[in-house]
């Protein structure tokens, strides 16, 4: 009876059109933190949806569960940054931890289910673990209780504290904390609840303001205090408990910063911060004069304007940021054919991946002679170690929209969708939030700035495939059916949602369009290499000192972003390669560093620009590891249709196992090669067909790691089944591996020389990290 | 319309015609199984690539429109690799046997599970008829034989093997009880009707020396293909070692000599006392259109012996109308090893219970009827139901598909579904082609078909904890037939 009734709610919220199957399925598990079969019969009942589309749809999706979970959802991000950083140690520690044996996902006591994730999108903080709400970063094996323990300690704890209105009084300064993704996860929500608390308690004056993604995400948490005439300091790495002092050191009373300055200026010291930075001119210029440090400095934001400076959902500063100004310039003053030949001249291809001339796609939907046109915005950033479509809708959510819009009126089109991944919930909200605030404007709706000219927006949350950024499964996805995708031709452009013409272009590639309104063509394509032009956004991680996201001009050289605004390599370690394009693109080795990144030189080299990850490698990263963490990724993403993909990119993770394990052959890296070429040529849609490229690169490239692993032997001592762990005379004897090792491989000996049971010993690497004096050895 | 040029040969089709059907009009079949008739395509099994000759880039057939100007072809070496590839990457994610163990096994791999189904039914003559097909001695070597069929049998694994051997001699006995002894009817495996008892004979003569087990058999075939065979022997009474050294307890003189008889009704010239020096030899070269040689060596196992005599029956055959020797023509066999525990269970739900059955009037006079067809219910009939129609093994036929090649570290268990009234639902055989999805789309079925999951852990099921029988209310028969492999397949046995 009951369920009778929720699901006749949910309907009235979702419609019971076919197409509405997927937000119904998230509204039913929204509910029930699962799918109950008795709910599908009864949506099957009520609606037009058969049994054969809800189960066909809910078990295509990873988001969708059709057995109850848990209490608490532990999710170890497995994204590329995660997992170069070790992440499947921690997971098989919660593994132990909870006690589950083989495939079991959930704890004896239905407390806790454990489950991968492809990408969390904080490759910065990388290993990452999310337990309901709570993102930990850097975790290591051995804290793998602790996070548990202090994750049920957290419970139930929340600042009530609002921050007090500061309307109509004297204003002292501001402070803005970066709400991007990494520095949420990082805790900047409680930096900002320790904000408000002290503003609150001292009676200040200070405005508290929200800022997107600066995109120093190796720095988070960020805050950053801007009195009202002073120089403006940015803090990383801030803890919430030096909040209070750090606030009382610009904004306190003397007397009270009397009573307080020594302590202040010895937790200072404790902290990094940018003051040593000079010429920070951000509180009142409005836009960044010259660039402070190196991170920054190399970089060129087009799509990324305005980084840490404007709210992302404040409209009228967007406004006030020339925002809308391109839109406005399009609908009085341009036709649509002028607003695409604008956009064909400067050159801008599409940012997916593929490098389409995106003016060219706008040209073959504009021709389209139909009544009903879309466009979709493809936020679909299934790429484990990417995250620049997440940052730019959760920071700019305005401009992508302007992109949109112009697009929309370039091509005549008639209703655009957005379709946002669901492991995104923050850029699904902003993005939400956003549209509205276009709809109260008059910018979004009928007779748009009052042109005469309407348009629609509707935002759709995809449920977990990474094949859903392909466009024709994306759009399969939004007719309410399972990701499959379709022979091409029909182009989208040509037949596409619900057959008709349709454009879909990347979030980053809108992002991009109104500056090109603003500042021409030929500015745009003033910048980047004789074939790929303007700016390319990627996520930048792995190995280095500083990660984020950046925006660089196309044709900067991989060692640029690696040396200079990477800063070089983490803990001194050497230099080996770079994965950039995530699954569909290659390993790259650093004797190709000097190489200009663009769309041709990058596919010449066996990689792909693809949407932006670019995650670097040290010497202590195994090559073959890398294209089996690859193929273990495109294997569970494959959506099943094609024979060469469904079992293809299997059988040749199964070589890749073999090798990693000792049991490889010689003929198995022919064997490889082959089954990679047929896989690449025999596939219908772009996962398939560039799935095998992180095999193909890695085997060109670093052949002789294959040929070694065919011996036993892996070189960089990552594959767990190829190493042993030993002790050796350096060891002190402090009991501090015998106490830590999980699985007790070592004996308890005060002072004398440890030893490791072979036998026993289960390879998590804990013992090694605890040593204090590097004794533990892995070979 | 619209021109285009397939395998060099230029032809117009009407537009929106797909560059397989275009293939059709010139009578060029592109391999598919994915694809079915009216049902919407769905480019799945990759088998119907082709090749477009400007750019060398390969695409499905069945989804690619013709367009102006094409230049196709249908088949190269490159084509013919990758629909091969294809066709391994599918077997090593097909968990079937196309024949029985107990077939393969067999040295003359005669159609065991076949003759059990006819003989559970009581059809005593039709079962001769199968086996007489591949062994010409069923009454001797039901006798002799050592059985390394039982061997195989997947009854092991539940109790004890299917008594094979015995079943065998009795179709064999039967026959030498009949008054009318029927001589066989029954069609070679390539197809070709063959008669024991020949009318019209070829022309051709061959001399068959020896009449042990390998010279009788090869006469045998010989014979029913429609040559005069004649045997030359030097002993004065035909049978070979089967008369001379094989113990009179286990293979008493009248079994010999009935079985002989047989062979003789038809046609066979029997030569006793015939000395055969290799003077000899070249004179019967000379005199005969062919000749069968003895085995260089004699073998242990009289049904080797045999089976080797069938071989020799069909090169001569193979020799004597100028086709290429081969041999008997071998199907391409899936195979998958050994029952895990699970599965033995699932096979004994199409068969019966019961403990092996031995003859209770003792083993020289073999089973009665009512043992014979109690003990062949008992076969748990691994065989294919679709093992003679089934695309994927004609196709791994046809291209020398290798089913090792990619072989896994671990196998899916078998299941076998049999909660519908006419169709056997066996999801490891699956290749996930989805045409019974869209057969029970098309038809609205309440529940229907559909894919669960997705990427290689993707199977066909009935959505909800719906059984087959809810999936497949009245399109059973339509998707069973349609299915390309014996995933979906109607009870009973093959045709």
């Amino acid at each position: 009876m009951k369920i009778k009734e929720e699901i006749a709610t949910i309907l009235l919220e979702t419609g019971t059109e076919r197409e509405a199957v997927i937000p119904i399925l998230q509204a039913i598990q929204k509910k029930y933190n699962y799918l109950p079969e008795e709910a599908l019969r009864e949506v099957c009942k009520k609606t037009t949806i058969t049994p054969e589309q809800i189960m066909g749809v809910a078990s295509f999706y990873s988001q969708f569960r059709l057995k109850p979970v848990g209490k608490h959802m532990i999710r170890v991000c497995v994204g590329t940054a995660c997992h170069v950083k070790g992440a499947s140690l921690i997971f098989d520690a919660l593994h132990r931890e909870l006690k589950l044996t083989g495939d079991e996902e959930t704890d004896a006591s239905g407390l806790f289910t454990l489950e991968k994730v492809s990408c969390l999108g904080c490759c910065t903080l990388a290993p990452v673990v999310q337990i309901d709400g709570v993102t930990y970063g850097h975790v290591a094996p051995d804290k793998a209780g602790k996070i548990l323990t202090d994750f049920l300690g957290q419970k139930g704890k929340k600042a009530k504290s609002k921050i007090r209105n500061t309307e109509g009084e004297k204003i002292e300064g501001e402070i803005r904390i970066g709400l991007g993704s990494c520095c949420v996860a990082s805790g900047s929500e409680s930096i900002r609840e320790a904000v408000e608390e002290t503003v609150s308690n001292n009676g200040l004056q200070i405005n508290l303001k929200s800022v997107g993604c600066v995109g120093m995400c190796h720095q988070v948490p960020l805050m950053e205090i801007v009195p009202a005439n002073g120089v403006p300091v940015l803090y990383t790495h801030v803890d919430p408990k030096d909040v209070k002092s750090l606030i009382e050191k610009h904004f306190n009373p003397p007397t009270l910063l009397k009573r307080l300055s020594v302590r202040a200026q010895t937790l200072i010291e404790n902290i990094q911060d940018d003051s040593r930075w000079e010429g920070v001119e951000r509180y009142t210029s409005d836009v960044r004069e010259r660039h402070i440090t190196s991170f920054l400095g190399r970089q060129v934001p087009l799509a990324t304007e305005f980084r840490g400076i404007i709210n992302p959902l404040d409209i009228n500063e967007y406004k006030s940021r020339e925002g809308f100004t391109a839109l406005q310039k399009c609908l009085t003053g341009m036709s649509p054919d002028e607003v695409t030949r604008e956009v064909l001249d400067s050159g801008v291809r599409g940012r997916g991946g593929a490098g389409f001339p995106t003016g060219k796609k706008w040209e073959m939907v504009a021709s389209q002679k139909a009544q009903v046109k879309y466009v979709i915005c493809n936020g679909d950033e299934g790429d484990p170690g990417a995250f620049m479509d997440r940052m730019l809708l959760e920071s700019y959510p305005y401009r992508v929209i302007e992109g949109m819009l112009i697009a929309a009126y370039a091509v005549g089109a008639t209703k655009g969708y957005f379709y946002i991944r669901a492991e995104y919930p923050l850029a699904v909200k902003r993005m939400t939030a956003a549209l509205q605030f276009c709809r109260d404007e008059g910018i979004i709706g009928p007779n748009i700035l009052g042109s005469g000219w309407s348009f629609e927006v509707n935002l759709y949350e995809g449920a977990g495939a990474f094949v859903c950024g392909e466009e024709t499964a994306l759009i399969a996805s939004i007719e309410g059916k399972r990701g499959f995708p379709t022979q091409r031709p029909p182009y989208p452009a040509v037949e596409g949602l619900w057959d008709a013409p349709t454009l879909v272009n990347n979030t980053e590639t809108f992002a991009l369009i109104s500056w090109i309104i603003r500042h021409g063509a030929s500015a745009f394509h003033s910048l980047g290499t004789a074939k790929s032009k303007g700016t390319k956004v990627f996520a930048l991680a792995g190995k280095i000192n500083r990660g984020g996201l950046i925006e660089v001009p196309m044709g900067i050289t991989i060692r640029k972003i690696v040396e200079d605004i990477g800063g070089g390599i983490a803990n001194g370690k050497k230099f080996k390669a770079i994965q950039i394009g995530g699954p569909s693109g290659g390993c790259l080795p650093e004797s190709l560093a000097d190489t200009p990144i663009d769309y041709e030189s990058m596919a010449e080299l066996g990689a792909m620009m693809g949407s932006g990850g670019l995650v670097v490698l040290d010497e202590t990263d195994c090559m073959v590891d890398m294209a089996r963490y690859f193929l273990s990724f495109t294997q569970k993403e494959s959506c099943g249709k094609c024979t060469f993909c469904r079992i293809g990119t299997r059988r040749m993770l199964d070589i890749l196992d073999r090798l990693c394990t000792g049991k490889g052959k010689a003929a198995d890296l022919d064997e490889l090669e082959k089954l990679a070429g047929w896989t690449k040529k025999g596939s219908l849609c772009g996962l398939g067909q560039t799935a095998p490229n992180p095999i193909l690169t890695t085997l060109h490239y670093f052949r002789e790691e294959y040929e070694a692993h065919v011996t036993g032997h892996c070189p960089t001592g990552k594959c767990m089944d190829l190493i042993t762990y030993t002790i050796n005379d350096k060891c002190i004897g402090c009991t501090l591996c015998a106490q830590k090792c999980p699985v007790d491989a070592i004996e308890f000996r005060p002072h004398e020389q440890h030893d490791i049971i072979q036998e026993k010993c289960i390879k998590c690497d804990t013992c090694r990290l605890v040593c204090p004096t590097d004794a533990v050895i892995k070979r | 319309m619209i021109e285009l040029h397939i395998d060099g040969i230029k032809l117009s089709v009407e537009s929106g015609t797909t560059v397989m059907e275009a293939a059709r009009q010139l009578d060029i079949q592109v391999p598919s199984m994915c694809h079915n008739g009216d049902l919407p395509h769905f480019a799945s099994c990759m088998i119907c690539m082709v090749k477009d000759a400007k750019n060398g880039k390969m695409f499905t057939s069945c989804t690619v429109k013709a367009t102006p100007g094409m230049e196709i072809i249908t088949l190269d070496e490159e084509i013919r690799e990758a629909r091969k590839t294809a066709l391994d990457l599918l077997l090593s994610d097909h968990v079937g046997d196309c024949d029985a163990p107990c077939q393969i096994s067999c040295p003359a791999h005669m159609d065991i599970p076949r003759m059990n189904h006819l003989l559970a039914q009581s059809r005593f003559e039709d079962a001769y008829n199968v086996v007489i097909q591949d062994i010409a001695l069923p009454s001797i070597l039901g006798r002799i034989c050592p059985a390394p069929c039982e061997g195989a049998c997947r009854r092991n694994s539940v109790d004890e093997a299917v008594s094979i051997c015995f079943l065998k001699m009795y179709a064999g006995d039967f026959i030498h009880q009949q008054k009318a002894k029927p001589m066989g009817n029954f069609a070679f495996s390539d197809g070709v009707p063959a008669s024991a008892a020949m009318t019209t004979l070829r022309g051709s003569r061959v001399a068959v020396i020896g009449s042990g087990p390998h010279g009788l058999s090869a006469a045998w075939y010989l014979q029913s293909f429609g040559y005069q065979c004649t045997i030359f022997d030097r002993n004065p009474l035909p049978g070979g070692a089967l008369r001379y050294s094989v113990p009179r307890n286990l293979l008493p003189e009248e079994v010999l000599d009935l079985e002989i008889e047989r062979i003789k009704q038809s046609g066979v010239i029997f030569q006793m006392n015939a000395e055969i020096d290799p003077e000899r030899v070249k004179e019967l070269e000379k005199e005969f259109d062919a000749v069968v040689y003895p085995l260089e060596k004699p073998l242990k196992m009289a049904i080797k012996a045999s089976a080797f005599g069938k071989e020799a029956a069909w090169e001569t055959r193979q020799k004597l109308s100028g086709q290429p020797i081969i041999g008997e023509p071998k199907m391409f066999n899936s195979r998958f090893g050994k029952l895990q525990e699970s599965e033995a269970l699932e096979y004994l739900k199409e068969s019966v219970p019961g403990d092996r059955i031995e003859p209770a009037n003792g083993f020289t006079h073999g089973m009665t009827a009512e043992e014979v067809v109690a003990e062949a219910a008992r076969c748990l009939h691994c065989e294919c139901r679709k093992a003679d129609d089934c695309l994927l093994r004609i196709y791994s036929n046809e291209y020398q598909a290798d089913q090792k090649r990619f072989q896994g570290p671990e196998r899916k268990p078998v299941t076998k579904q049999f909660q519908h009234d006419t169709v056997v639902y066996e999801p490891q055989k699956c290749i996930k082609c989805g045409i019974c999805v869209r057969i029970t789309a098309k038809h609205q079925e309440e529940f229907g078909l559909t894919f669960i999951g997705r990427g290689f852990d993707v199977v066909i099921g009935v959505p909800f904890s719906e059984s087959i029988r809810e999936g497949l209310t009245h399109t059973a028969g339509e998707a069973a037939d349609a299915c390309p492999t014996g995933a979906l397949a109607r009870k009973g046995g093959r045709k």
